[in-house]
């Protein structure tokens, strides 16, 4: 009974420094930015007010709020789109090639250990209107590129940065995914009949779908959150908002615009939305996804 | 239903390993050829060829008239039994069933009557909507047969679909196997290392080794007339013991002072071999082996007994009766059926004799 007990606590001993960590940078700050949503703080921090739901009231009427909201909503999709397909793509070609050969794996994990915001100063130079060698071969093409006036151009701009930082890290599980899958059941499907395209879809994808599962749950957090370091390093939510999404107004209300009270409770919502989010694609896809 | 013909199929991987050195072997329609040998020594690499999963390095594959090498696992109208089942894992018993017959685009109705009768046949109709983790390895291994049956393919091939099952289960299976194709007809290829298996199903049976046929024939035959020691001591269990004598014409001379009338004509040294089940016990006399019982394991219906004769450096292995009491110690007296005696080139392990050898006395 006595060791029972002691290896009832063992556990949380363990566990106590990660839960640590987890109170400090994300409970604490969650439960200030709660509280700091009822409130309107004048910009001096010299005094604050309770206001009810006024922040919120705010936030959904405000035309520049409702753009963040489309502009994530093209910037999101497209980048987790992008970046899972593109990787399973590479993946795929990969498997061929690789038979557990571990140091072309390492290689291609790269990139993800590049941080966001050195990711984004990368492509801003590469991009540069000019000093970049890619605008610069853009130009010679007859393409005009300035992402700093054409919003279209920065949209795509942070859109590629954030796939090309995030497809190292789908690319890896895809991969590991793909080797998982026994070779003998392609080689009955092939003896069945399939065609390497049919063999993909009627085979690989559905035994990959797990995989593909918690990477969208993975994509869809990265999207909304920790493309902020890419954002505000290449295009700085600009030109004129083009590329300002709810995560970037956050920061942008809160940090330049001293709006404390209006960031919090944005920030709320956004927490609010993700989680929604990630339920939602527990509820209706993981039910699919298991076999 | 078709004939299967190889002709000088060669088998060398990529680094350059030689895994088959050129098989010639015609298999007629219907039969049950059974492909047997140790772990490495090519059988799997001859099926997968077979099904069109690896290259044919050198020499023809035949299904019927045609000529299959060049043609994709798809187009060769093969089904294939792997050891692991390979059943899809997302897709219900009937799926797995039907997953050949969409690919072919039969349409949904056909499709489903097929699966509903290849169920009945092997008993399946009450799992088609299970998924293969819900079932039991051997229903599992039901379903993949069920997966070759329905698409009534030219050729089975089988590769070691048993060894995952257990010893009661692995019985039954082998019988029903057996049953199937016989009922179906369909050419087969069946690759196993358990003799018993090999015995039991095949028609014809091939002994292989090192990527050589060490000897084709039915299982009576390579019982009766093993062409070399390796395949004396694969085919038969226990296997069966090797001696080495002296033989001068008609006479063998052990070194613990017995002769022995040989079956052929030998000169020199030789390796005999004599199979457990062929030393009967007698009581003393001068001709007789005279033996040491060294350990016994009673089977029930069998009793082995490792027994020790003067001048060999190996214990010989005897097939007692199971009601025969035996006792570590014991001292017994052995006489060799004469008319299944096997000789041996003892370098080289060919058979010295010729076919007859078993009936001339
Ligand atoms: N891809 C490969 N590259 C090189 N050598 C190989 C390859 N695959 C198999 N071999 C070799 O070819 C030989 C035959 O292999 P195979 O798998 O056909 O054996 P097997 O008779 O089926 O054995 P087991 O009873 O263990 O299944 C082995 O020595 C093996 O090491
Ligand atoms: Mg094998």
């Amino acid at each position: 009974m006595a060791t029972f007990q002691r290896h009832r606590l063992t556990p949380w001993i363990l566990l106590a420094p990660q839960l640590a960590v987890i109170a400090v940078f994300f409970f604490w700050p969650a439960a200030q930015a709660i509280v700091q949503a009822f409130y309107i703080e004048d910009p001096f921090g010299l005094g604050h007010e309770f206001v009810w739901f006024e922040n919120f009231a705010r936030i959904f009427t405000s035309f520049e709020y409702l753009r963040a909201l489309g502009v994530t909503a093209l910037f999101s999709v497209s980048v987790a789109v992008g970046a899972m397909s593109l990787a399973l793509l590479l993946a795929v070609q990969a498997d061929r090639v690789i038979h557990g050969a571990h140091s072309y794996k390492t290689l291609l994990i790269w990139p993800y250990a590049v941080a966001p915001a050195v990711a984004g100063v990368l492509w801003m130079f590469m991009f540069d209107p000019n000093l970049g060698l890619l605008s610069a071969g853009l130009e010679n093409l007859g393409i005009g590129w300035n992402h700093r006036v054409n919003g279209g151009q920065a949209m795509l701009l942070v859109i590629l940065a954030s796939i090309w930082k995030q497809m190292s890290y789908n690319f890896v599980f895809f991969l590991a995914g793909l080797q998982s899958i026994p070779k003998s059941l392609l080689e009955a499907a092939a003896i069945d009949g399939a065609g390497p395209w049919r063999r993909f879809w009627t085979v690989t994808f559905p035994l990959l779908s797990p995989t593909s599962f918690f990477l969208l749950v993975m994509n869809s957090v990265y999207v909304f959150f920790e493309t902020f370091g890419t954002i505000d390093a290449t295009t700085g939510g600009g030109p004129g908002g083009a590329t300002r999404t709810l995560v970037y107004k956050v920061y942008e209300d809160g940090f330049e615009g001293y709006d404390l009270g209006s960031s919090a409770a944005q920030s709320v919502i956004l927490l609010i939305l993700v989680g929604l989010l990630t339920l939602l694609q527990f509820r209706y896809i993981e039910r699919k996804v298991q076999y | 239903m078709a004939t299967l013909r190889l002709d000088g199929l060669k088998k060398t991987y990529p680094n350059g390993f030689v895994a088959l050195h050129g098989l010639d072997l015609e298999i007629a329609d219907g039969e049950l050829l059974v492909v047997v040998g140790p772990s490495g020594c090519g059988k799997s690499t001859l099926l997968r060829m077979l099904a069109g999963l690896e290259d044919i390095t050198a020499g023809d594959l035949y299904i019927g008239e045609a000529r299959v090498n060049p043609l994709e696992p798809a187009d060769r109208d093969i089904a294939m039994v792997f050891q692991n089942y390979a059943l899809y894992p997302h897709m219900s018993v009937a799926g797995n069933m039907e997953y050949a017959l969409k690919n072919r685009g039969v349409p949904k109705e056909a499709r489903r009557r097929k699966v509903e009768e290849t169920a009945s046949l092997i008993g399946l109709q009450d799992l088609l909507d299970r998924r293969p983790r819900q079932l039991s390895g051997g229903q599992r291994q039901r379903v993949a047969m069920g997966r070759a049956i329905v698409r009534e393919p030219q050729v089975f091939l089988f590769d070691e679909p048993l060894s995952n099952l257990d010893a009661k289960l692995r019985v039954q299976m082998r019988l029903e196997i057996r049953r199937l194709q016989k009922r179906l007809g369909v050419t087969s290829v069946y690759v196993t290392h358990d003799q018993v298996e090999a015995m039991t199903l095949a028609d014809r049976l091939i002994v292989m080794n090192e990527g050589r046929i060490e000897q084709l024939g039915s299982p009576m035959t390579l019982y009766d007339q093993p062409a070399s020691t390796f395949v004396a001591g694969f085919i038969g269990s226990p296997a069966m013991n090797f001696l080495s004598a002296e033989a001068s014409g008609r006479t063998l001379s052990l070194p613990c002072g017995n002769q022995l009338h040989a079956p052929v004509d030998a000169h020199g040294h030789v390796t005999l071999g004599i199979r457990p089940e062929h030393l009967v016990p007698v009581e003393e006399s001068d001709d007789a082996l005279a033996v040491q019982v060294e350990l016994v394991e009673p089977l029930g219906a069998d009793t082995l007994a490792y027994v020790q004769l003067d001048g060999q450096a190996e214990p010989l292995v005897v097939r007692f009766d199971g009601a025969r009491r035996l006792e570590e110690g014991d001292r017994l007296w052995l006489a060799p059926d004469l008319e299944r005696l096997h000789l041996f080139d003892p370098e080289q392990g060919q058979r010295l004799t010729t076919t007859e050898a078993i009936t001339t006395p």
